[in-house]
């Protein structure tokens, strides 16, 4: 599920970068690359140490067909590896791997208006090890979709823009089965296991951009085909599952002498009709499942969280080639109706559940060139939680990372 | 004020605890495992390390190249090579934009590797060799930004067989013994990168592999000028995520 958020809110970053291509007068054709590459050592408190990295390539091409006319192509490479994650989102251990094309028309309506309808077509990997193969992960998917934006100029000189962009995209999930269903009836078939995570993905998104400042309202909702609400007695009942995701977002990055600050924050209200039946272990029943003790849970809202990101980033630019940089990030999440764990898995009455990741990083970045740097870097994550049940995912941690990355942009 | 700097301190001080209880024998015992499972995927790290997939500098016909140093082997004497690049096609010659394209390709072998085991109470015989070879478009966008595409098809071969001892027990890796292994690795690869100019007569690139059948992937950052090249090869799913590398190099 959080995954199809990610490649989501992917697409509508991609957006942005599509947005920000601009064509050269005297080309024909204008070339776009980016790639962003690190690498890090993890030591978490818990657990044994690893190393992880993330890869993030486009490579794209705009073409001037005529003076309004435009057309652009661009793929996009994305590996995002081993790390330290905010809490319920993802194990240490987890890697995945994308690429998506993009193919969009632009037209300039006037001298402010411009349209730009558009397709995009991906695959996505995802595995849980080194040891298992890419093409059998379980949440590996395939999605296709339309995109229709118009762009509002209302300042050239101070890249001064508007965008109202609406997508809607079909995700299909090949290898994904239900293992609770399998468990509670072996008779089943992959038929009926299957398909459950496929899904209609719409996005509509408000976003202007000014002077550097950026900022936007994304509305994301999941319609999903198969898959089936699961009731209090651990039935699943005849609605299907949707999930509502609002995101308000702002940021910007301006220089003032030798300081170059770029922060942004995010507040999103996530929302699912779906439920969840905690099983606290292989054939357990009971006769209470509102009961938070009991060996088997119903909860009800589980998934409904709003969550707040800040990112402050601050580089000193000491020298025109060096800079020393500070950055302060925090994840914060609250879910609605979920109730905390205790280290016995059972859920505690009157409460929710609060997670909270915060990350201080310390960098000495070097400009290569005008296109390219390299960035030294160390981390120190403190991960906090209410939720004390942690058998399977790390809620409360802290862990240091030090690593390399490279920025190449053209 | 004072709450940030509150802060900041208790998460430096909370961070001792993080740096303890590193379990190194386990560490080793993962990646033994890993290599284990994927001894071709392992060995062909070392090969991409030898592999020259950035185009010929702008005015040059034809180059060579050996492998030095790559991860933690001397490849010179581990795994001598030898990589040939030919330019085709010379930007802008046929007509203007056309990009240059250069055939590129390389082979190695281990001499060392199966000579020693001749001398061998434990190994029979063993054999390692490897080879690539593709086409570079590369293509000026402005004077001091090049961009490349290309492919290649990569092959590797590592076999070997083990002798028992005077027990008649075989090599032991992890518990289980060893008899032989035969594996070996094939795909074709996409790759994409940009080169930029360091200084006078030196180059900076970064590119990504991407193997379309096996999904292996690796980034080269890589600094060059006229005799050598120095690289941070990272494969990100390798064992050994992080190759340093030493190639020499003649342009002509």
């Amino acid at each position: 599920m959080k995954k199809t958020i990610l490649t989501a809110l992917l697409t509508a970053g991609l957006a942005g970068r599509l947005c920000a291509a601009v064509a050269e007068d005297s080309k024909i054709f204008t070339p776009f690359f980016d790639m962003t590459l690190s690498e890090a050592g993890y030591v978490p408190s818990a657990g044994n140490i690893f190393s992880g990295g993330n890869v993030n390539t486009q490579v794209g091409l705009l073409s001037k067909i005529t003076q309004k006319d435009q057309l652009f192509g661009l793929y996009n490479f994305n590996y995002t590896g081993q790390g330290f994650a905010p809490q319920d989102t993802r194990q240490f251990t987890d890697r995945s791997m994308s690429h998506n094309f993009t193919f969009e028309y632009r037209r300039m309506l006037n001298e402010r208006v411009r349209l730009r309808p558009g397709v995009s077509f991906g695959h996505d990997y995802s595995r849980t090890g080194a040891n298992e193969a890419w093409k059998n992960g379980l949440y590996n998917m395939n999605s296709s979709g339309l995109q229709l934006a118009g762009d509002y100029l209302f300042d050239s000189d101070k890249n001064g823009i508007v965008t109202l962009s609406y997508m809607t995209k079909y995700v299909k999930f090949p290898n994904y089965t239900d293992l609770l269903r399998e468990f509670q009836n072996p008779d089943n078939v992959a038929g009926v296991n299957g398909n459950l995570q496929d899904q209609t993905l719409k996005q509509l998104a408000l976003r202007p951009s000014w002077n550097s400042f950026f900022g936007g309202l994304t509305y994301t909702q999941q319609d999903y085909k198969n898959q089936k609400v699961v009731g209090s007695d651990g039935v699943y009942n005849g609605t299907k599952q949707k999930d509502k995701t609002a995101t308000l977002d702002f940021g910007f990055h301006h220089s003032l002498w030798i300081f170059e600050l770029y922060p942004m924050v995010s507040y999103s209200m996530h929302r699912s009709n779906q439920n969840f039946m905690r099983y606290k272990f292989l054939g357990a029943t009971t006769t209470d499942p509102l009961n938070g003790s009991s060996d088997v849970s119903f909860v009800a809202k589980n998934y409904d969280y709003n969550e707040t990101t800040l990112s402050v980033p601050l580089d000193l630019n000491v020298t025109s080639k060096w800079a020393i940089g500070g950055a302060i990030s925090v994840v914060s999440r609250k879910y609605t109706d979920r109730p905390k764990r205790d280290a016995n898995n059972d859920y505690v009455a009157g409460t929710t559940q609060k997670n909270l990741m915060t990350t201080l990083t310390g960098s000495i970045r070097k400009r290569i060139n005008d296109v390219a740097m390299v960035r030294l870097f160390y981390s120190l994550v403190v991960a906090s939680s209410n939720c004390k049940f942690e058998q399977y995912m790390p809620y409360n941690y802290t862990g240091n990372s030090f690593g390399i990355a490279y920025n190449l942009s053209y | 004020m004072k709450r940030p700097l509150l802060i900041a301190a208790a998460l430096l001080f909370t961070g001792g605890a993080a740096s303890a209880g590193v379990d190194w024998t386990s560490k080793g015992m993962q990646m033994a495992g890993e290599i284990i499972a994927n001894p071709a995927g392992f060995l062909y790290d070392f090969q991409q390390d030898l592999e020259s997939t950035t185009p010929l500098p702008p005015g040059k016909s034809f180059g060579v190249q050996t492998g030095l140093w790559g991860g933690i082997l001397p490849t010179l004497a581990a795994m001598p090579s030898i990589s040939g690049k030919y330019r085709l096609h010379a930007e802008g010659r046929l007509a203007p934009g056309v990009p240059q394209l250069d055939l590129i390709g390389g082979y190695w072998t281990s001499p060392l590797a199966e000579s020693a085991t001749k001398n061998s109470d434990t190994i029979a015989d063993a054999k390692f060799n490897g080879y690539y070879m593709g086409a570079v478009l590369s293509s000026s966008v402005s004077p001091r930004v090049r961009t490349f595409w290309g492919y290649k098809r990569s092959q590797l071969k590592a076999r070997a067989r083990f002798l028992p001892n005077s027990n008649g027990k075989y090599p032991e890796l992890l518990g289980t013994e060893l008899k032989s292994f035969d594996t070996g690795f094939k795909d074709d690869f996409l790759l994409a990168g940009i080169e930029t100019p360091k200084g006078v007569g030196k180059l900076w690139s970064i590119q990504l592999n991407y193997g379309l059948k096996t999904q292996t992937f690796s980034t080269k950052v890589s600094w060059y000028g006229k005799v050598f090249e120095l690289g941070l090869n990272i494969y990100p799913e390798g064992v050994l995520v992080v190759h340093p590398v030493w190639n020499m190099h003649l342009n002509f």
